[in-house]
């Protein structure tokens, strides 16, 4: 096991490598450059700058490949440059808001699968009753709404009804949990939303396949109660594909939270990279993107190893 | 002829299995060519037709209420203000004075359209990338795979953001950045699909007899894998439209003269939510409902044409699994009771 998780973080690196020159490939397919972006800034002040002398500022008169791997050598060393507009440089900007995306993203998942599998076994449990019914067109329903509407509804109507609003300000989890919590629950419930509606069906028709299969038929005919065969013999193996689709689902996810952070005011990376985007801050773009790969990258492991747990004839080798 | 009844025939059957068998599918196909219809006959449907190009506004009646939840006397009073653009709107203004349900209806007319060619262009790309790299083999494949892999970790939203603030704000950018994202991702199931093709006696015996690369794909593979590039297709009909409404609402979608549904909830929604509150419900229903219909239809379609994926079939129930459990004891006692007597031989 030990063996097979240092293995998988070795292959994290060249993985991460192949990231970065995609990152650098697509910024550098931008028409408008980080030097048009300089410039108007300073113009904007009434300051004139010349374009060639920024552009050999940052290096971008040189041929691309000499460029990637100048760029290249800086991100190894932890150094994403700094950002064009905010006097900081982005790893420190990064540093800071990481654990909020983080933590937006972790209390995500653990309430969609929290939610979603419970009510995928009582579906397939009472299969074709009329609770199975209603959690389906529930399901179907959380699946079509898009999260950004139900969210801007629930963020102006309990306030104007009911006085009630999630926090505006961001208070460190260590400082005080209880708000911490109260701010990231609303969002990161909205943005549950649509993922416990696929995982409920899937864990539903997972089940029911599971259900159908031999040993089951033998486990009850063995006498066993309901409780023993669907959590003993049904649930880990109905848990397999959808562990698979949780991992599978982490980068629709980070588009949810980058909405959510916009929305609800959290300051995590997906609202400076928005932010970054309208105002062409290009290396902050960039460290964000490359964090958020690493990100993915990082749940996907973790999931791969939850595999093995659900799944002791899945080979780690 | 006989072949032509044929076709027909099975066309038939299949879209009777569709609406008997999975009636909700059937109603997501419904869902769609309604907004599909609505969204070409846009310009006779809508009560304020564009006009070069642009919805007309008439500032003079921002924000009017739906004209259906209007009481007697305010649709009276509607009716005698009612000035240059005269008459009524039923589903109410928003704050530029543009006839909501006109927005409506030539926003259904942008997804679909945003619809119909990424669904093209997001299978042609997936399509070109999973069969040449499962064909070609060798280091080909193996380069374009780990570049897919990478692709894939970076989250879908920021390509298209990143895409979409670097393309400037058109239609046929936003098609792009929707549909190549998308299509590279969905190549890995046609690889896979493609892959599983290979391995069969037939390709074996095309490449004996000097089948090309090009041949091998267009020949064989694609007509094998047809019914997953369809199913692929359908599936990704809904996601399109989630996200183009998303992008829109982060600011990063089409031109503002263009109508976009996401971008009426974010701009003239979002701002008027207590005055105005149809402008935010109405298109945000007709997302839900187009998505719905997709999804609905997507999985209706893989279910029938994939038998090997069929979801949620199981004929299990706790009741008759007991019934049937019992059924077999009394079988058994009986026999038991029958061998006792000594009816049955091998007691």
């Amino acid at each position: 096991m030990v063996k097979y998780i240092i293995k998988r973080v070795l292959l994290l690196i060249p993985a991460v490598l192949l990231v970065c020159i995609t990152v650098f490939l697509l910024m550098r397919l931008i028409p408008g450059s980080a030097v048009d972006a300089i410039v108007y800034k300073y113009s904007s002040i009434g300051v004139e700058v010349d374009e060639d002398a920024v552009r050999a500022q940052l290096g971008l008169d040189k041929p691309a490949a000499i460029q990637f791997f100048v760029w290249f050598k800086d991100v190894i060393q932890g150094n994403l440059g700094d950002s064009l507009f905010q006097n900081k440089s982005v790893h420190s900007i990064l540093a800071a808001e990481l654990p909020v995306t983080f933590e937006l993203g972790i209390i995500t998942i653990i309430l969609s699968t929290v939610i979603s599998i419970p009510l995928g076994l009582l579906c397939a449990a009472r299969q074709d009753s009329g609770l199975d019914i209603i959690l389906r067109v529930i399901a179907i329903i959380f699946l079509s709404i898009p999260v950004f509407w139900i969210a801007t509804m629930v963020l102006v109507y309990p306030a104007a009804w009911w006085g009630y609003a999630p926090p505006a300000d961001y208070v460190g989890f260590l400082e005080n949990p209880w708000k911490n919590l109260q701010m990231f629950l609303i969002p990161a419930l909205l943005s549950a939303l649509g993922q416990v509606g696929m995982q409920m069906r899937l864990v539903r028709t997972q089940t029911l396949e599971v259900m159908r299969q031999d040993y089951v038929r033998t486990a009850w005919s063995k006498g066993l109660n309901e409780r023993t065969v669907l959590f003993g013999y049904a649930f880990r193996n109905s848990m397999i594909p959808t562990i698979t689709m949780i991992g599978g689902s982490v980068s629709s996810l980070i588009g949810g939270s980058v909405i959510m952070e916009n929305l609800f005011n959290i300051p995590g990376i997906g609202k400076e990279v928005v932010a970054a985007l309208s105002s062409r801050d290009y290396p902050l773009v960039q460290g964000c993107v490359i964090i958020f790969a690493i990100y993915v990258m990082v749940i996907n492991l973790v999931v791969d190893i939850c595999y093995k747990w659900a799944d002791p004839r899945v080979s780690l080798e | 002829m006989k072949e032509k009844n044929r076709l027909r025939r099975k066309r038939f059957i299949f879209f009777r299995e569709l609406f008997k068998k999975k009636t909700v599918g059937g109603i997501g196909l419904a869902i769609l060519v309604f907004f599909i219809l609505v969204a070409i006959f846009a310009d006779v449907l809508a009560p304020y037709p564009m006009q070069m190009g642009v919805m007309q506004a008439d500032v003079l009646h921002s924000l009017q209420k739906p004209y259906i939840f209007m009481t007697a006397a305010e649709k009276q009073e509607a009716v005698m203000t009612a000035t240059s653009l005269g008459g009524i709107h039923l589903l109410g203004t928003d704050s530029m004075g543009r006839d909501t349900l006109s927005y409506i209806i030539y926003g259904a007319r942008t997804s679909v359209i945003l619809c119909l060619c990424c669904m093209v262009l997001s299978a042609v790309v997936s399509v070109i990338i999973g069969t040449t790299s499962a064909t070609v083999g060798g280091w080909f494949d193996l380069v374009v795979q780990r570049l897919v892999d990478s692709w894939l970790c970076i989250p879908s939203m920021l390509v298209l953001l990143m895409l979409m603030s670097m393309l400037g704000h058109g239609m046929l950018q936003m098609i792009f950045a929707l549909s190549v994202p998308s299509g590279i991702a969905g190549s890995r199931i046609i690889r896979s699909a493609t892959i599983a093709v290979k391995d069969s006696g037939y390709m074996k015996n095309c490449t004996l007899l000097g089948g090309g690369t090009w041949w091998k794909i267009v020949h064989h593979i694609i007509p094998n894998i047809l019914p997953l590039i369809i199913t692929n297709m359908a599936g990704s009909l809904g996601s399109v439209v989630l996200m183009e409404a998303s992008i829109s609402f982060l600011g990063f979608g089409v031109d503002p003269s263009t109508p976009s549904w996401g971008y009426l909830i974010a701009q003239e929604g979002k701002a008027n939510m207590f005055i105005a509150p149809w402008l935010c419900i109405t298109p945000g229903i007709c997302i839900s409902l187009m998505v719905f219909g997709a999804n609905m239809f997507g999985d209706a379609l893989r279910d029938l044409l994939d038998p090997r994926l069929k979801g949620g079939v199981g004929t299990f129930s706790i009741k008759k699994m007991k019934k049937l459990a019992q059924k077999q004891l009394k079988k058994m006692e009986k026999f038991r009771a029958k061998q006792a007597k000594g009816k049955v031989a091998g007691a």
